[in-house]
């Protein structure tokens, strides 16, 4: 039986489930954010036209 | 006349090889038969065939036609990202992008991958082997191959057909999982329709994905890149050949190659090991916690949220387009046929194929 890193593993467990919590997060706040954009601009140029 | 016999396959055949042969008819029978992922198992199967077909030396380094399939194909990574772009241009956002929260469902359905990769380890695999064992529980076939081939190269025939068999089975597998976790009344929550979302965002979408990702795991960027031009093809509308293309005929040749060079991996002295089974053990063990992360997640939720979230949509955070989604609609439409889950499904179920690769770039970045 190897001897297990454990250092390594709780690195890649607490780093790989933030990174993939992180970035969804992220995602989300991009979405709503540039979401939020471009009904702005929609709305504008629809006052426009 | 003995020289010429010693000269045929028949004089050197080994148990082992048949037995490789007996699994390759029965991929081939059920891909066939019972149509368990048929574009590939097919494939497969006949890999394992023509891998274990003695003095044929198609895996001989260097020199073996599917030595070069696999060296080419898969360890240069060329085929998994192909197949990326070819579901980019398949993947429609629109469902994730109208309702951004189901994001969180596709992360929270990862937590089955760390459980089976700290299961892996205690039965005694190696950290990047027991990485490509966890990395099955996204359910997402070329993101395993690609995670395997950099970690653990000589577990891809297993970790590769645990992925994609345990994807063929996930309307068998999640139903009693979904029963267990969740009550009738939560299984009749009705959710809002969908807003409708503009050409504009989905355009945006892939671009802002990819720079947002691909800042926070470089690792991850070869698939996610490819994942996200795929979809840039579809969405910008001005490249419907390229996109087409993509989708159709880059991608059924990429799963040729894919399928015979993973068949090429399963020869005898190979597979026939013990660890084989430990890895589709633990491959089942992250395929359901994955699935019943994403429900508790979902149901976690609902403490916070205004707009309550059917839980059955969680389970659909283990990638698995589009089969995941169907199976909460399907369990969804069992408990009120009026109560279609579909589209809020593949919020969650777009949100794994994500979820999945930026888990396989943590891996690659810290254990390759």
């Amino acid at each position: 039986m190897p001897m297990i890193d454990w250092d390594l593993a709780v690195k890649i467990f607490c780093f790989g489930l933030g990174s993939v919590f992180g970035s969804l997060a992220i995602l989300i706040g991009a979405i709503y954010a540039f979401g939020s954009i471009l009904k702005q601009i929609e709305k504008k140029s629809d006052e426009e036209a | 006349m003995l020289d010429m016999v010693l000269t045929t396959g028949f004089m050197h055949l080994t148990v082992g090889n048949l037995i490789m042969w007996f699994i390759a008819f029965f991929f081939i029978y059920l891909a066939i038969t019972k149509h368990y992922e048929p574009l590939l198992l097919v494939p497969i199967g006949f890999g394992i065939l023509m891998v274990n077909l003695p003095l044929t030396y198609l895996m001989e380094e260097g020199e073996g036609l599917l030595w070069r399939f696999y060296h080419y194909g898969l360890e240069w990574e060329i085929i998994p990202p192909l197949i990326f772009l070819g579901l980019g241009a398949l993947t429609d956002f629109g469902p994730m992008i109208a309702n951004p929260k189901t994001l969180i469902l596709g992360a929270g359905a990862q937590f089955g991958v760390y459980v089976a990769f700290f299961g892996a380890l205690l039965v005694g695999f190696k950290i990047p082997e027991a990485c490509s064992i966890g990395i099955i529980g996204g359910a997402d076939g070329p993101t395993t191959i690609y995670t395997t081939v950099h970690l653990a190269p000589h577990l891809l025939g297993a970790t590769a057909v645990a992925a994609y068999s345990y994807m063929s089975l996930v309307p068998i597998i999640q139903p009693p999982i979904m029963r267990l976790l969740t009550t009738e009344k939560e299984r009749k929550i009705k959710m809002r329709q969908l807003r409708r979302v503009s050409k504009r965002e989905k355009i945006l979408f892939p671009l802002v994905t990819v720079l947002v990702i691909c800042l926070i795991v470089p690792a991850s960027a070869p698939l996610m890149a490819m994942f996200m031009l795929g979809n840039l093809f579809n969405e910008c509308g001005v490249v419907k050949r390229l996109s087409d293309a993509a989708s159709n005929e880059l991608m059924n040749i990429v799963t040729i190659l894919l399928g015979i060079s993973v068949g090429a991996t399963m020869s005898a002295e190979r597979f026939l090991k013990p660890q084989v089974i430990f890895v589709f053990v633990m491959g089942l063990v992250a395929f359901a916690f994955s699935t019943a992360a994403g429900i508790l997640l979902a149901k976690f939720m609902n403490l916070f949220t205004k707009e309550k979230i059917n839980p059955l949509i969680g389970s659909a955070g283990v990638s698995a387009v589009p089969m995941a989604a169907r199976v909460s609609q399907v369990m969804g439409s069992k408990a009120d046929p009026k109560n279609f889950l579909l589209m809020h499904a593949m919020g969650p179920n777009v949100a794994g194929v994500i979820g999945t690769v930026v888990a396989a770039g943590v891996f690659i970045a810290l254990a390759g």
